[in-house]
């Protein structure tokens, strides 16, 4: 009895509080009718609006993305262009070399992309085997030289008629004798 | 792209399919099937691969074979004389390299032989196995333990050690 009366007072004082909200006056707060929870219809569509704390993966992102430009900034180019390559061109076929013929360097390779660098960025096998034929002749001329610059040495040394081991002296002639030639001057 | 094995080198044996004998009015699952590959994978690549050629035969480059001309070996090479000792190392090095080559294909040939023979293969392929097991003997012999660090110069003292070995052996 007293309850009933507590409730009809907070029912006046709810319906004070937000009196334009329709169905909120004190006789129908109490009276209306609570709709079930399963039988209403559910819109799973927008959902409760959450809002997540979580860490910031802005840096990640950034990260990831800045990375997949910069790679693909060239490798798009690239990839267009080797696929270009290898459609519109092609590989090379082999074949016999023909009589009296003498083939370039580059046509040795099979690849388009192998037979430019080979034919404007490399020296041609041949260039390469005599360089490396000229550095060791010059080594071993230099090897030789001074083998033969010890055996000289050595000579010179042990006979002593060569310029090597010699040591420059005055000229007898030069020496004034006449103050040696009287004693007692 | 890679091109098939040589088909006139390598004779595949005479098929024994049975000629087809339908006795069932159902169709044939395996048919099916190889009509669906054929019109759904092979029949728009090869359409493909023949627009790419087609492009490509305007400017159709050829590439050849180098042949090398012998050189003295270090055997023939005077001593000290270190231009001859390079030549004859390369020389050395470019055989090496064929000989590896060489194996493999031997090795090749002996695994498409068991391929082909299935279950059988011990009995039909005995000249492919008999060849591949002489050639690696040989190739074991001649550049076996000689490493990473190879050079004409320790073969030739590998060499040297077997003949010894053979000179004592027959003493």
């Amino acid at each position: 009895m007293v309850g009933m009366s507590v409730l009809r007072s907070a029912a006046a004082f709810a319906a004070r509080l937000s009196p334009l909200k329709s169905g909120n006056t004190a006789a129908s707060l109490l009276t209306r009718t609570i709709p079930r929870a399963d039988k209403v219809a559910v819109r799973w569509g927008h959902g409760k609006k959450m809002f997540v704390i979580k860490p910031t993966d802005f840096y990640d992102r950034r990260f990831l993305r800045l990375l997949q430009f910069y790679i693909l900034l060239t490798g798009i180019p690239v990839a267009i262009l080797v696929t270009g390559i290898n459609i519109f061109i092609g590989e090379a076929e082999l074949t016999e070399i023909p009589e009296g013929y003498d083939p370039e360097h580059w046509e040795y390779y099979k690849h388009p992309i192998t037979r430019w660098i080979a034919r404007n960025m490399y020296d041609s096998p041949v260039k390469d085997y005599e360089k490396m034929m000229a550095a060791i002749q010059i080594e071993k001329e230099k090897a030789d030289m001074r083998l033969t610059q010890l055996e000289v040495r050595r000579h010179m040394r042990q006979t002593g008629d060569g310029p090597w081991f010699q040591v420059p002296t005055l000229d007898k002639e030069l020496i004034d004798n006449s103050p040696k030639s009287s004693p007692d001057n | 792209m890679p091109s098939d094995y040589d088909k006139g080198a390598y004779p595949e044996p005479p098929r024994q399919t049975p000629a087809v004998d339908k006795q069932t009015a159902l169709p044939n699952p395996a048919l099916i099937l190889s009509k669906v590959f054929y019109y759904t994978v092979d029949l728009p690549v090869t359409t493909f691969r023949d627009a790419v050629d087609s492009i490509r035969s305007n400017n159709k480059m050829v590439y050849y074979h180098q042949k090398f001309r012998r050189v003295p070996d270090l055997t023939e090479c005077q001593e000290g004389d270190y231009v001859c000792y390079y030549e004859a190392e390369m020389q050395w090095r470019r055989d090496y390299k064929v000989d590896q080559e060489i194996v493999k294909v031997v090795q090749e040939r002996m695994r498409s032989c068991q391929q082909r023979e299935g279950a059988s293969y011990q009995q039909n392929c005995t000249k492919e196995i008999q060849q591949f097991q002489e050639v690696t003997k040989n190739f074991q012999l001649r550049y076996g333990d000689l490493g990473a660090y190879a050079n004409g110069k320790k073969c030739l003292m590998k060499q040297k050690e077997r003949m010894m070995a053979a000179q004592a052996q027959s003493a």
